[in-house]
């Protein structure tokens, strides 16, 4: 974008690369025009770390690794993204069993990261107690995670054919009563969510996206799907065992901030339920098939629904141990475009939730430096001075 | 007829004009070959029959394979995917440029959106994309140096990767 046509009352309001407080780096720069911005353009790749050059240079074993740690929230679904798209161009399919328990670590992550959300996009709106309760509870299910696997974070559940961990009636008993408790307390945010007064006030009809931009704008996940853009690849594309154990999509009409919230605490409970299913219906089989060590050149794109929504990979081979060619499109890029048109005509002070309503993997900044024409000084904000101005604002 | 099947049919329809050739490589696939000149008609055939929407655009370097004698060496190209998606069905868009004129015009004017996969189709592969409104860096560091592109095969790393374990 131009900076160049600014008048006398506008100020660039640069917000970026880095924040202590969020998880990863990125830069944002809004024009303001008094309270409500005008523009908007976005700066990635400070975490940029040629993972795709470095995926030419490694075996395919050595990839699965590699792309596992592509993100550090949902870890596993970029590693079950690429493994079956391996699969696929090997022309074999997981064991039944595998592809369940592959679906039970995908929606435990997307509890985990939903409820990172919940508190994330709370603490921006200035509810830190709903900050405080919804980690508290998250807790629930990064001890599943860990007693499954052993890990917190990256689980390392996959397998280029299958999976390494199995379950055991004990550990699905656990995790049974893990999830009674969650989606008691979720039930009790969502009634949160729609019925406190403050709470509403910062979310409804902000940041609302018609079905219509969503779409052109290429919005993926919970952040499309509040806009009533109905697109689940688990649902329209299933993959790993979603044809035998299926989710219900969450949609909502509204597309404003509000829906964002809604949507993904109902998804959360939906990945509650279907997890239970999965538990009571566990396939027996084999946990993973043969799979050769050099996979057959062909080309494949492999889709999966990411907790930000849909994640897409490129997989090019060309007959040897290494890959052609890996292209990975994380949902939260399509996402960013979306901010960055939405952001324009709304407040400055409102700014913090839409950043954070798209759930976003970047992270914000350190300070936030209001430069005004012809002015001497320019003032220097922290991002915590940016949240309290949102706050203050509303107050 | 399956849904999938209607789907991509209804694509392959609409992109008939403008396809050079057409290829379905898997199942809920349909991948179409453009000239460049296309790319934009082709698009906004998808756009304007609301067929899904951009997910991804992705480059891949085609170096020039190693020539045998007597033979003439090809340039070697930037391919580029436009991968458009509806439910399970994924439409390619394939168009490719020699590295010699490696050009392509923005699909911006009808998919602002794609401003991200256009500036990093300039910094990773060295494609100029014509008329994108902004050509400012996206992923590389302002440091790196203009005419650098390394997601082109001739780009070695300067750490490369051993791929041997360490210790023993």
């Amino acid at each position: 974008m131009s900076f160049e046509p600014l008048g006398e009352n506008r100020f660039i309001v640069p917000i970026g690369p880095q924040h202590p407080a969020l998880k990863e780096p990125g830069h944002f720069e809004f024009v303001v025009d008094g309270e409500i911005v005008t523009g908007a353009s976005v700066r990635l790749g400070y975490v940029h770390r040629g993972i795709e050059k470095g995926a030419e240079d490694r075996t395919w074993i050595q990839n699965l690794y590699l792309m596992e740690r592509i993100c550090g929230i949902c870890s596993h679904i970029h590693a079950t993204a690429f493994v079956q798209g391996v699969e696929k161009l090997a022309g074999v399919e997981a064991p039944p069993r595998a592809r369940a328990i592959r679906e039970v670590f995908a929606e435990l992550e997307r509890i985990h990261s939903h409820m990172l959300w919940l508190g994330v996009a709370a603490h921006e709106g200035g509810f830190d107690a709903l900050f405080m309760y919804s980690w508290r509870d998250r807790e629930v299910v990064m001890d599943m995670l860990e007693m499954l696997s052993g890990n917190r974070v990256h689980y390392s559940a996959n397998l280029i054919g299958g999976v390494k961990y199995d379950l055991n009636p004990e550990m699905m008993d656990k995790i049974r009563d893990g999830l009674n408790y969650l989606e008691e307390r979720l039930a009790h945010y969502l009634d949160v969510v729609n019925h406190d007064e403050t709470f509403i006030g910062r979310t409804r009809g902000i940041g609302t996206m018609t079905r219509e931009q969503a779409q052109l704008l290429g919005a993926v996940g919970p952040t499309a799907r509040a806009s009533n853009f109905a697109f689940d690849v688990r649902v329209d594309a299933p993959y790993a065992a979603y044809a035998e154990f299926p989710v219900e999509m969450v949609v909502a009409q509204e597309g404003d901030l509000h829906a964002r919230f809604v949507v993904r605490i109902l998804e959360t409970m939906e990945s509650i339920r279907v997890l239970r299913r999965i538990f009571d219906n566990l396939p027996e089989s084999e946990l993973v098939t043969r799979v050769p060590r050099r996979i057959p050149a062909g080309e494949t794109i492999s889709r999966v629904e990411a907790p930000r929504g849909e994640l897409f990979y490129f997989i090019a081979s060309s007959g040897g141990e290494k890959p052609e060619r890996v292209k990975v499109r994380t949902p939260s890029l399509c996402n960013w475009g979306t901010v960055i048109t939405l952001a324009v005509g709304h407040k400055l002070a409102d700014m913090p939730m839409i950043l954070a309503g798209i759930d976003p993997c970047f992270s914000c900044n350190d300070r936030l430096v209001m430069v005004k024409r012809n002015h001497q000084d320019p003032q220097v904000w922290t991002w915590a001075d940016l949240r309290n101005y949102g706050i203050e604002y509303y107050r | 007829m399956s849904s999938l099947e209607e789907t991509l049919q209804r694509a392959e329809n609409l992109l008939q004009p403008y396809g050079q050739s057409f290829n379905r490589p898997e199942l809920n696939r349909l991948d179409v070959y453009l000239q460049r000149e296309n790319l934009l008609a082709a698009v906004q055939a998808l756009l304007e029959a609301r067929w899904g929407y951009l997910s991804t655009i992705t480059g891949i370097d085609r170096p020039s394979a190693a020539v045998e004698e007597g033979q003439t060496p090809t340039e070697g190209e930037i391919e580029v995917l436009y991968s458009f998606c509806s439910g399970a069905a994924v439409v390619s868009l394939r168009v490719r440029a020699p590295y010699s004129d490696a050009a392509l015009p923005s699909i911006c004017p009808l998919i602002p959106s794609a401003t991200l996969g256009e500036r990093e189709l300039m910094e990773m592969f060295g494609v100029k994309v014509e008329g994108t409104p902004d050509t400012s860096r996206l992923i590389l560091a302002d440091s790196w140096p203009e005419g650098v592109y390394p997601l082109r095969k001739s780009f070695v790393p300067a750490a490369r990767f051993s791929g041997e374990a360490k210790g023993g």
